[in-house]
């Protein structure tokens, strides 16, 4: 088991830039004045 | 969350799926006949993962699930062969808000097979468009 330590309430999220499945890029941080839920899914098995 | 998507849009949120897997996998096993509402990223080499804390399960909550092995049983009965190597089968996930400044304002890592419910992300989300 990993033992590395998340992102707690308050602490600035880290930066995601990944490909999407129909193309281009998601980035985050979001758009100012959006919040953004990010839901990472576990391995599709 | 594909059915919430109305809700979320009122409510000005934008919604992440991030996937571990390669993107013919996430196609295949999670995404078939689904009409995405929401980006889905994929990241097989995990670096999200591992920089937003998420856990592996242990090894043997994997290889003592019955249904784990049934999966395997059947893979194996119509002819597949086990696949060694690239994906992670023991990758958590997790769900996390971020704020509108950046910060992170809800954080769930899963532990074991224990999501939120999506009522719960929305009540949350309300709760950060709506504070004065």
């Amino acid at each position: 088991m990993s033992s590395s330590k998340g992102p707690e309430i308050g602490d600035p999220a880290p930066e995601i830039d990944l490909p999407v499945l129909d193309g281009g890029r998601v980035q985050l941080p979001p758009e100012p004045g959006r919040p953004v839920i990010v839901s990472f899914l576990r391995h599709a098995g | 969350m594909h059915d919430r998507k109305d809700r979320i849009a009122e409510l000005g949120a934008d919604v992440i799926f991030v996937a571990c897997d390669e993107p013919s996998e996430i196609r295949e096993k999670l995404v078939a006949d689904v009409a995405l509402a929401f980006p889905v990223a994929y990241d097989p080499e995990r670096a999200s993962y591992d920089a937003w804390g998420l856990e592996r399960a242990p090894w043997w909550r994997i290889w003592l699930d019955p249904a784990v092995w049934l999966r395997y049983a059947k893979l194996l009965l119509s002819g597949e062969r086990l696949r060694g190597g690239g994906a992670d089968t023991l990758q958590l996930g997790g769900d996390f808000i971020v704020a509108e400044d950046g910060t992170i304002a809800y954080a769930r890592p899963q532990r074991r097979d224990d999501r939120p419910p999506v009522g719960e992300l929305l009540r949350e989300v309300e709760r950060l468009t709506t504070r004065e």
